[in-house]
């Protein structure tokens, strides 16, 4: 080794010096390589998984009709650092939920008030929005697809024992206890997973008995003020709804808490439970198991009178327009296309969803045409579990009251969670 | 990594059953049965999600969400690697990963071997010392502590792209890499840096021909460690990248994992296709990080 040491001083550093260079002519080219220059680009951000495909092929067609733009898909980007580096996407098409709400207050969505999509919204809806969060004086978001959630059953095992939808809790029971005196379980549960606990059971009880919207807009106007004797409270208007819950929760699969959303899903699609309190979402994870399996979609009953019966629902996707883009005008055209009549109904007749405008169409899928009718009469809550700020772990509670815990302690510990939260904020 | 404590028999003693007394093979046996029952039972921790993993993804949509994780695919199917691919852009990910990856390695191994040398070098320097302390303190900022004004600086500078994931890939990395070298290069003793000197090498030459070479081992294991932070990294790439057509694998396949929908046939088909690359790589340099962490540990 020694001996061809001195001959190739030079030769080395030179080398070192002129990969240094490289490697910084790459750091350059990889700046310049950033989107701008000749046609125009728009990033659509959209990352619900089932519908990628669908608005991918969407977009290219919209990209055919208009030569000299680009539309980039997005789904996976990280939304909060695209706004901490001021290059948020040009539109968004995103559940509307507290990651997004987080921006709607903040204000940094443009108004879109002005478009005359904005007026075809259906104004049922408006609450919805707001009760989630808002902006003073803007339309931060238009809703495009609407899912409504209710208990599924089979129809199959409701024919065999003559049983007909309840209309009032005294029915629900009687129906559950004829189903279990014939050894059919009457709900599945799948307690393992919080969230199902939490959207199902947690939320059909409470929004079948509580006004959901007067009762959180009365909770914050009280802010830190939570407690037994305030005019509103989780430990007061809750008690009963819980109670409601945890009779029903005795009517679930023995082995409840130690299944989940997979489990639950195989389970009813193979006709092992004739009632399953999941939305739309777990229509298509049980077609995976069998497509043909006859589905019928009610409203939980939770009191005696028919006329309390309500879905629930969400707004599954809003779009939204941030005000650092700097390509408005061309987002706008988007959105506007997007909002076309043909458009959105197709996509939510693709996605089982119920159109967000009022010139919408029913929804076209079998189950849930059930619903309909009560979508139409505006008969619709938003979940509970949605409008607790996530900082609370209300799954997590819901959990621990199907699973044995005493309801006023959890309820008390929720109170006293929102008079925290509501203190520090 | 799982570095087992196996008991290797030295070659001058593995004779021994046939020449020295009949107690003493007795004894070994019994002392290596549970062991390696033991070393059987850990190894199924790692075989059985592999194997879970490679039939899942050969499996149909229906199959796959029969609740039986172990059967064999019946039909087998290629419909989730098909969709995977697809749904991933798979190749130019892939290509993306690469080449984040590569720089990370070839950055971290070249950078941290520099700043070692020049440290254990110039101990006796408080400037060596305390640069050294300074690298070292990196250890205790978690990228998340940084992420927010990360995300912030590399928009400002243009680096919000892979090559920027890959710099700060380095950054991260640095300080426990010059810790590897540092501790290995005290081990190398100095005379043989002195005799190249007598030779008329300069500095640059010597670490070049004589010291970077030594380092080989060492090299191999701070490249394994850059390699698999890398290439496994989510966070870093999914702030840092500003191009969704730019992302890393990691993060396309973060759109797999919801809690409405379970499609396991095309999630464990992506995971196998990007879990892949790691795994050849780790056959094939196993041999020089088990020699460097022993080099290390054992002077």
């Amino acid at each position: 080794m020694p001996p061809t040491l001195t001959t190739t001083s030079g030769m080395t550093r030179r080398m070192f010096l002129r990969a240094a260079t490289l490697t910084g002519a790459g750091l350059a080219l990889g700046a310049c390589a950033t989107p701008g220059g000749g046609t125009a680009t728009l990033t659509f951000h959209q990352s619900k998984p089932e519908v990628i495909g669908y608005f991918g092929e969407l977009l290219a067609a919209y990209q055919q009709e208009h030569p000299g733009l680009r539309v980039r898909h997005d789904s996976t980007s990280n939304l909060s650092a695209g706004f901490v580096r001021s290059s948020p996407p040009d539109v968004g098409c995103l559940n509307y939920n507290f990651e997004v709400a987080r921006f709607v207050e903040r204000g940094v969505l443009s108004d879109l008030s002005d478009l005359p999509e904005a007026d075809r919204v259906n104004p049922a809806l408006h609450p919805l929005v707001e009760l989630t969060a808002s902006f003073a004086g803007r339309t931060s978001v238009l809703p495009y697809s609407l899912m409504a959630a209710a208990v599924l059953y089979n129809r199959e095992i409701f024919d065999a024992h003559g049983l007909t939808p309840p209309t009032t809790w005294t029915e629900m029971v009687e129906v559950c206890e004829t189903l279990a005196a014939a050894g059919v379980t009457p709900v599945y549960g799948t307690y393992r997973d919080t969230w199902t606990i939490g959207q199902g059971l947690f939320d059909y009880c409470v929004g079948g008995m509580v006004d959901v919207d007067a009762f959180f807009r009365q909770l914050r106007r009280q802010g830190a003020d939570v407690g037994p004797d305030s005019p509103v409270s989780f430990q007061k208007d809750f008690r009963e709804p819980v109670e409601r819950m945890l009779a029903l929760a005795r009517y679930s699969n023995p082995d409840a808490a130690s299944r989940g959303y997979g489990d639950g899903n195989l389970a009813f699609a193979r006709g092992e439970a004739a009632m399953y309190l999941q939305g739309p979402w777990a229509l298509t994870e049980i077609a995976k198991t069998d497509p043909d399996l006859p589905i019928g979609a009610f409203p939980l009953p939770v009191t005696d009178d028919p006329g309390d019966r309500k879905v629930r629902v969400n707004i599954d996707l809003a779009l939204w327009i941030p005000e650092a883009s700097p390509r408005q005008e061309e987002a706008r055209a988007l959105v506007q296309h997007l909002m076309r009549p043909d458009v959105i109904d197709a996509y939510n007749e693709f996605a089982n969803g119920f159109g967000t405008t009022t010139d919408a169409p029913d929804v076209a899928h079998p189950t849930l045409r059930d619903l309909q009718a009560y979508y139409d009469d505006a008969a619709f809550y938003l979940g509970a579990s949605q409008l607790v700020p996530q900082a609370i772990p209300i799954h997590n509670y819901a959990q621990a009251l199907v699973t044995g815990s005493d309801p006023d302690d959890v309820l008390r510990t929720l109170d006293a969670d929102w008079a925290r939260l509501a203190f520090r904020s | 990594m799982s570095l087992a404590p196996v008991t290797v028999v030295p070659a001058d003693r593995r004779d021994a059953p046939t020449t020295g007394t009949p107690r003493r093979p007795d004894r070994r046996s019994r002392a290596n049965v549970p062991l390696t029952v033991v070393l059987a039972l850990c190894t199924l921790t790692v075989l059985v999600p592999l194997y879970v993993t490679v039939s899942m993804a050969f499996k149909t949509t229906s199959q796959s969400v029969d609740g039986n994780a172990f059967s064999l695919p019946s039909p087998p199917s290629g419909s989730g690697v098909v969709e995977a691919w697809l749904l991933t852009s798979f190749p130019r990910g892939f290509a993306v990963s690469v080449l984040v990856t590569v720089l990370t390695v070839v950055g971290t191994i070249v950078l941290s071997s520099l700043a070692a040398y020049a440290i254990s070098r110039n101990w006796d320097r408080r400037f060596f010392r305390w640069s050294f302390f300074y690298l070292l303190g990196a250890m205790f900022l978690p990228f998340p502590v940084l992420a927010l004004s990360q995300v912030k600086l590399t928009g400002m500078v243009g680096l919000d792209n892979p090559f920027g994931v890959a710099v700060l890939h380095v950054m991260f990395q640095l300080s426990f890499s010059t810790l590897l070298y540092t501790a290995f290069l005290r081990s190398l003793p100095e005379e043989l840096e002195e005799s190249a000197r007598l030779d008329g090498a300069t500095t640059w030459q010597v670490f070049t021909r004589l010291v970077f070479p030594l380092l080989a081992p060492m090299s191999a294991t701070v490249g394994i460690f850059a390699f698999l932070a890398s290439w496994n990294d989510f966070m870093m790439p999914s702030l840092i990248t500003s191009a969704p057509e730019l992302q890393t694998l990691p993060v396309l396949q973060s759109i797999f994992q919801t809690q409405f929908s379970n499609n396991y046939n095309v999630a464990f088909a992506s995971y196998l296709m990007s879990m892949a690359p790691a795994i050849v790589v780790y056959l094939f340099t196993q041999r020089w990080v088990m020699a460097g962490v022993t080099q290390g540990a054992i002077k």
